[in-house]
């Protein structure tokens, strides 16, 4: 058997192409079934988010089961084969696994170490499993995924800083003014990044939203959306003196604030700080306004150099991140190799047939001795308890210990022991005592 | 006993000084772990100078604050304490760094320094030294705090202001939260400050002379006194903050180091018994 991946991505496919390979809701678990029903693939699981599709087969043809992804990908698709794989990218084995590991710790995102990447993963391998395309391999394969992307994350700080616009003018809020609950926030004029802006900091507590316009009527329509109160650039001075944040985006030609007039204003704050944000082009802000004591001013310019900083910042911890990836791709290899003495396990369990029907009957009458022996006293002592009121007590740990309702979860990642969930774990030992991971040419244990 | 001591004493400073070490490498490497080590060490090295202040204790038989040894080492432990019920009540980690540094110079002047245990003078058998010794190690650790976390503001308030947005930034405490951090300390500490010079200044009026208030320590005393009682009053009646209240917190630290380092072992008449 042999672990195969194919797909397309940001780095392979234009976004046209990337657009008609997206695999919404269900449809890439649907997918991954039609793939796995057939006889060539034993194992599936088919990642789909904006920057990529990917199919993850287990096959004992590679070939094959990489024609038959692609094929079915083109035919979802509606696109032309051919033209396809151009764009198709494909690893075997521990190149595939290197892969997925690589892309469970958002290496090869767009954005590297953006977060969702591993979220969607789970979703798709989740969705495989409820459909039943997966099994040992998968199971253990794609956990083991996730764990890497959790490692990486926590022992590297690539997803650690933020890399946009947005974000990085709510984390400069909270160097300067600490926690952002019931925080005023004054709004200037419209615009998706000062929108985008106010639903972040909203999100990490900020209260109050004022937005002000020219006229009311602009105001309202971003203060409805934002949940926040309009008002017009006559009550500014107001508005200004009670606003912990200000972010401004109008299209003035000239500054609308000026270092005099807010000078004037923080002089009665009690030198409450403010934090101002301009990202307007021409600029709103009075740049002197940042020399006003408790005045903390950024504008389009300084946002973006953190941007480009952060993302270099990033950068630099995917070389710590490679290590990681590499190490457990020899771990999941390790494992791998370890199935191959499940069938040298099962020919000795075969054994046990050889025994004659007179020793086989020697052997239960003397398993039936035991047995009778060691539970005669707890099926006395039971039966006793059964009239006492916290009878249920012991009737419910004895279920529990012995798995009596078979709802015990088996423990994962035993080598030859099945991951995967109770409704899916019947007939699987097929699968389980013949793989052979061992990239031995035309192996076929299925 | 005194071999033992020596012995946890620098047991002690080394674990300090792993730890002044972990908070350095947090601050660069931004790993959570390093930051949980050093605060690690911290206790660990905090629980060694409490036994090393027990032994001294005991073999000395009064409070361990006679010459320069007894009297850092308690200082430091006075230090830490505070420190460590500050990271655990407001989850400030930062000051970490500041404190383990400002510990060990204390703790290897001290080790320096280092004497047998001296006996009691009769100027230092009173109730009145104990509680001056008490309330003025509380007010320095207290403002040693708040002068650790005023030089952090006005290094962090400038990167800002210049709008050098370095990565380190993102691993201090927010400027508001330094600024309230400031405050709070020169507040609690000056009470116990007032609470010190006056029980000293009783005891020097008694033994010190006619020109006892002439003595470098009682004058710089008192600067640091006016120092944070402007910052208090400042705060509380007109809401002075940031800058200003951090350089007041700085230049008052500067006055009490200056009475520990400069003004003790070199000008004063006070406080010499013991050296």
């Amino acid at each position: 058997m042999h672990l195969v991946v194919v797909g397309i991505s940001h780095k392979t496919a234009p976004l046209e192409l990337r657009e008609r390979l997206a695999l919404p809701g269900d449809e890439a678990a649907r997918l991954g079934c039609a793939l796995h029903d057939g006889a060539t693939v034993a194992e599936a699981v088919v990642l789909s988010t904006c920057n990529r599709t990917e199919v993850y087969l287990l096959s004992g043809d590679t070939g094959a089961a990489e024609r038959l992804a692609v094929g079915r990908l083109a035919q979802r698709g509606g696109v032309d084969a051919a033209a396809l794989e151009a764009a198709v990218y494909g690893a075997r084995d521990a190149a595939a696994i290197a892969h997925l590991f690589r892309v469970a710790a958002s290496l090869d995102s767009l954005v590297v170490g953006e977060a969702q990447i591993l979220a969607q993963l789970k979703d798709a391998y989740q969705a495989a499993c409820d459909e039943g395309c997966t099994s040992a391999v998968f199971n253990r394969l794609l956990r083991h995924a996730v764990e890497v992307g959790k490692r990486v994350r926590t022992e590297t700080a690539i997803g650690e800083r933020p890399v946009s616009v947005s974000s990085v003018a709510v984390d400069l809020a909270r160097q300067v003014l600490g926690k952002l609950d019931r925080r005023v926030v004054l709004v200037l004029g419209a615009g998706e990044t000062s929108e985008l802006t106010v639903k972040h900091l909203r999100a990490r507590g900020a209260g109050t939203v004022v937005v002000a316009g020219r006229t009311l009527a602009t105001a309202a329509a971003l203060a409805g959306r934002c949940d926040g109160r309009a008002v017009c650039f006559d009550e500014l001075d107001a508005q200004l003196a009670a606003a912990d944040i200000v972010i401004s985006s109008t299209a003035a030609p000239g500054y609308v604030i000026d270092r005099a007039r807010l000078a004037g204003i923080m002089g009665g704050r009690r030198r409450r700080p403010m934090f101002l944000i301009d990202i307007a082009v021409p600029r709103d802000l009075d740049p002197d306004i940042g020399r006003i004591a408790g005045c903390y001013l950024y504008d389009i310019d300084d946002l973006q150099g953190v941007v480009a900083a952060n993302r270099h910042e990033r950068e630099r911890e995917v070389a710590q991140a490679e290590r990681i990836v590499d190490e457990e791709v020899g771990r999941m290899n390790d494992w791998l190799a370890g199935l191959e003495v499940v069938p040298a396990i099962a020919q000795l369990r075969g054994k046990l047939a050889e025994l004659s029907p007179a020793q086989r009957d020697q052997v239960e009458q003397l398993t039936t001795a035991i047995v009778n022996k060691i539970l005669h006293l707890p099926t006395v002592r039971l039966k006793e308890l059964a009239a006492e009121r916290d009878a249920y007590v012991y009737v419910e740990a004895l279920r529990r210990l012995f798995d009596l309702d078979g709802a015990a979860a088996v423990p994962a990642g035993e080598p030859g022991e099945s991951a995967q969930p109770p409704s899916r774990r019947a007939g699987q030992a097929q699968s389980k005592a013949t793989l052979r991971p061992s990239p031995s040419p035309g192996a076929s244990g299925q | 006993m005194a071999h033992v001591e020596v012995v946890v004493f620098w047991l002690g400073f080394l674990l300090y000084a792993g730890g002044l070490t972990f908070f350095v490498e947090f601050l660069f490497s931004r790993r959570e772990l390093q930051d949980r080590l050093g605060l690690a060490c911290v206790v660990a090295g905090w629980t060694l100078e409490t036994v090393t202040l027990g032994l001294r204790w005991a073999q000395a038989g009064h409070f361990p604050v006679v010459g320069a040894y007894e009297s850092l080492t308690t200082l430091s432990w006075a230090v830490v304490t505070v420190y460590l019920v500050l990271a655990w009540r407001t989850g400030v980690k930062a000051l970490g760094l500041y404190v383990t540094a400002a510990v060990l110079l204390f703790l290897t002047i001290a080790g320096a320094r280092y004497s047998p245990p001296l006996g009691l003078t009769t100027a230092l058998r009173s109730d009145i030294v104990v509680i001056h010794v008490a309330v003025m190690f509380t007010a320095l650790a207290a403002f040693l705090v708040a002068g650790g976390a005023a030089l952090i503001y006005l290094v962090e308030d400038f990167e800002l202001k210049r709008r050098h947005i370095r990565p380190v930034l993102g691993r201090l405490p927010a400027l508001r939260t330094l600024d309230q951090l400031v405050g709070h300390a020169v507040l609690f500490g000056l009470p116990f400050l007032s609470m010190g010079i006056a029980a000293g200044v009783i005891r020097a009026a008694v033994y010190g002379g006619p020109h006892w208030w002439r003595d470098a320590v009682v004058l710089l005393a008192v600067a640091a006194w006016v120092i944070y009682a402007g910052a208090a009053c400042g705060r509380l009646a007109s809401g002075w903050s940031g800058r200003r209240s951090a350089w007041l917190a700085v230049a008052g630290l500067v006055c009490l180091l200056a009475i520990r380092l400069v003004a003790v072992p070199y000008l004063s008449g006070f406080h010499s018994w013991g050296r």
